[in-house]
């Protein structure tokens, strides 16, 4: 008896032990903070065939430069890297989609400043005017947008576009008139679609957003996002009443306003190309040219059936550009290799690498535009480098009570028509987290 | 791969191993007290480990999440009632508190009407027939709630006017020459929580008709025989000899869909996030924690879901404890 315990007590340890051995082993962490070695982590947001793009590019650099670079991508980005901060498991580089985060933990003091990492005057020189600032804290730059995107452009059939004389509008006032011209016609100028799950409403943010940078350059937009002035100013009040005129009102949208909040912001723009076209016009991400939205037969042949424009400014020479991306932050200060990365990552031979992908955008100003594969993903690039002054989603900066909860929600309850623009907005302002 | 294979099965090894090995050492402590005192001592060393798991589990964050229900948004100060004042004075929670209540009282006795109405008539079915029709009810239950979303969504999508109806609803609306209905839009009257609530039914009917037919055959024939022979009708038959018979299944179907129905989230989460009026108990702490971070609101609408489950759960016990009794 007591020896058939014994054998069993032994049996039990070596489990325990072998066990222990077992799970140290798969845990290989390589980590900010003291990793002097050539092998860096490098954790992003993107996933899927962005992720599998990137990671060949940037895999194809490091093995010509001496650099050994472990893949971190997570569709949670947010959350994940602020449990990495908060339990010291640094990566080397990160990629934040999202500046508020990005300055939280650069105020925490862990990301480097990137002034003697990378040449300033090269990124002044070379950035569009905007992108810069946007990986800034206190005047210190930490973070660099490494891969751009743009919400501030709108599609339109073109082929119906040209037959009916529809061209790209070079302020918002003719914005506002070319919509009245296509409704004159008995056509309906506008496409609108909110509705994206859980996360519906954020479509209608990006309108107010866009308008508030137009109507008021990017300082008041920033101060607006910052919430140096109320969410409820009568500047923003204006906004939406500039919204409800250019979407909401009767015969302005496909649908209707009642149908916005029930429309897919991914298909709702698919009805421009039915003859005669739903509508002349969608106001949406340049994401939205990527497969999976537009029709098929339209990808197929995508510069000769979609044309794109920018939201004009609030004259012919201002060209404002809202818009978002990843932007690049060093942790590991002191690792040769992760700066040696850092710099190519915000370079433009890394831009000229991605640009043939055609889903990445470049808010380097030097990146050569022949590179991107198509007509429309060089538009883009053009639109982008053209911009007078880039600024990051409103709402991606916003506390998430406001930015992710109610701007989303509020903006979806004031276009179903539950409550007034006003109400919505006071809303809103009483909810920002003091 | 074979890491991972290897860290699961070593997992399930040392579990187990460990747990072996923490009775062995506890017998040991226990053996090594003198007489009398190691049987009066080993019952309550071996409930320890279950104690300790149960503390550490169970107690310990209950406790503190009623701590960070009297402290602010990120859990660095006490702010005394003001969680809950504020909660409960605001327009929004106090229609969320509403919704849940109609919830409570709606899916747990639809489920019990829609489970003891097909029990009843699949019993008088042939038993080709009870078995098809009993499968196809208690399908949905196979389904998850995100699962369910995703088929509900073609029942309820809505496009604009003008353009092909891929939602079944709007589909026969339009088909009788209507205009489209934004179904989950419908806040008036609460149409569309009740709307919501049809796909939980549709999810529990099966379940709920599963333990009811168990106990509806359970009913002794000789009960139903006496009735007859007395000249019964079949409908005071049922409600007089029947349930009376199966009063602590009906209890105990109606409390499991009733906790269920306290904790819904997937189902209003997927569908439509608590906008147009829809919002309930669980979304809404999912979104105070998660979007608007804020501990202390969450954990305020945590405990008062707890103040409110405990009694339910209590009640529960005490019914399990009384049959127990009874048998």
């Amino acid at each position: 008896m007591r020896i058939r315990s014994a054998g069993r007590f032994a049996v039990t340890a070596g489990a325990v032990a072998l066990l222990t051995a077992g799970c140290l082993s798969s845990g290989s962490s390589s980590g900010g903070g003291g990793n002097t070695s050539n092998s860096i982590e490098l954790m992003y947001g993107f996933t899927g065939n962005q992720d599998k793009d990137f990671q060949k590019v940037v895999k194809a650099w490091a093995d010509k430069n001496d650099v050994t670079i472990k893949f971190s991508p997570t569709p949670d980005f947010n959350n994940l890297i602020n449990t990495k901060v908060a339990g010291n498991q640094l990566p080397d580089i990160a990629f934040f989609p999202q500046p508020g985060i990005m300055a939280s933990i650069a105020k925490q003091g862990k990301l480097a400043d990137l002034s003697s990492v990378l040449d300033t005057a090269d990124l002044k020189a070379n950035f569009v005017p905007g992108a810069l600032e946007a990986g800034q804290v206190d005047g210190k730059q930490y973070a660099v947008l490494a891969s751009a995107n743009i919400k501030s452009i709108v599609y339109y059939p073109k082929k119906a576009a040209q037959a009916a004389g529809v061209a790209a509008p070079q302020t918002l006032d003719e914005l506002m008139a070319l919509s009245q011209k296509i409704k004159a016609t008995g056509a309906t100028p506008w496409c609108f679609g909110i509705e994206n799950g859980p996360a519906t409403g954020w479509p209608a943010t990006d309108w107010v957003e866009n308008l508030m940078l137009i109507d008021y350059g990017s300082d008041v937009y920033n101060q607006w996002v910052q919430h140096k002035i109320a969410f409820n100013d009568p500047k923003v009040l204006a906004v939406t009443d500039q919204i409800d005129k250019l979407l909401l009102a009767d015969g302005q949208t496909n649908g209707g306003r009642k149908a916005i909040a029930s429309n897919n912001f991914g298909t709702a723009g698919n009805v421009m190309f039915n003859t005669p076209p739903g509508c002349y016009m969608y106001r949406q991400g340049n994401f939205l040219a990527q497969p999976g939205f537009f029709p098929k037969n339209v990808l197929a042949d995508l510069d000769n059936q979609l044309g794109v424009f920018p939201m004009p400014g609030k004259t012919a020479d201002s060209h404002p550009v809202l818009g978002g991306g990843d932007m690049a932050g060093l942790f590991s200060a002191d690792n040769d290799a992760a700066k040696k990365t850092m710099k190519y990552l915000s370079s433009a031979e890394f831009g000229n690498s991605m640009a043939p992908l055609g889903w990445y955008l470049s808010a380097r100003k030097d990146v050569d535009a022949s590179k991107y594969p198509s007509k429309t993903a060089q538009q883009f690039a053009d639109i982008t480098s053209k911009g007078t002054e880039f600024v990051f989603d409103g709402s991606d900066q916003m506390p998430g009570a406001v930015g992710s909860g109610s701007f989303w929600k509020e903006m979806v309850a004031w276009i179903s028509g539950q409550e007034t623009a006003k109400q919505a907005l006071d809303n809103i302002e009483a909810s920002w987290p003091k | 791969m074979l890491i991972k294979i290897i860290n699961a099965v070593l997992a399930v090894l040392g579990g187990v191993g460990g747990a072996i090995l923490i009775f062995f050492v506890l017998n040991k402590l226990a053996e090594v007290l003198p007489g009398k005192w190691e049987d009066r001592v080993k019952p309550y060393l071996f409930l320890l480990p279950a104690f300790l798991a149960i503390a550490l589990y169970l107690v310990y964050p209950t406790v503190q999440t009623v701590l960070y229900s009297f402290a602010n948004s990120t859990s660095t100060a006490f702010v005394g009632f003001s969680n809950y004042g504020d909660l409960l004075t605001s327009k929004d929670f106090q229609s969320t508190l509403f919704n849940t209540l109609l919830w409570i009282i709606v899916v747990p006795t639809g489920t019990i009407v829609l489970g003891l109405l097909i029990a009843t008539l699949a019993d008088r079915l042939r038993p080709r027939g009870e078995k098809t029709a009993k499968t196809l009810i208690f399908l949905p239950m196979a389904i998850g709630a995100v699962g369910a979303g995703a088929i509900w969504r073609f029942v309820y999508a809505s496009n604009p006017p003008g353009q092909k109806q891929i939602g079944l609803l709007n589909g026969v609306v339009t088909g009788f020459g209507g205009d489209p209905v934004n179904w989950l839009q419908l806040s008036t009257g609460r149409v569309n929580s009740f709307l919501l609530m049809v796909m939980l039914l549709w999810a529990q009917a099966g379940f709920a008709m599963v333990l009811l037919s168990a106990a509806i055959k359970g009913v002794p024939t000789e009960t139903l025989e006496a009735a007859r022979l007395d000249g019964a009708g079949e409908g005071s038959i049922f409600f007089r000899i029947v349930v009376p018979q199966i009063r602590t299944t009906l209890i105990t179907v109606f409390i499991t869909v009733l906790i269920g129905v306290l904790k819904t989230f997937d189902i209003v989460y997927v569908m439509t996030n608590g906008l147009y009026n829809t919002n309930v108990v669980a979304v809404d702490f999912y979104n105070q924690l998660f979007t608007n971070q804020n501990a202390g609101y969450a954990a305020a609408i945590v405990v008062m879901l707890m103040v409110v489950i405990i009694p339910v759960m209590a009640y529960q016990i005490r019914q399990f404890r009384a049959e127990e009794a009874a048998r």
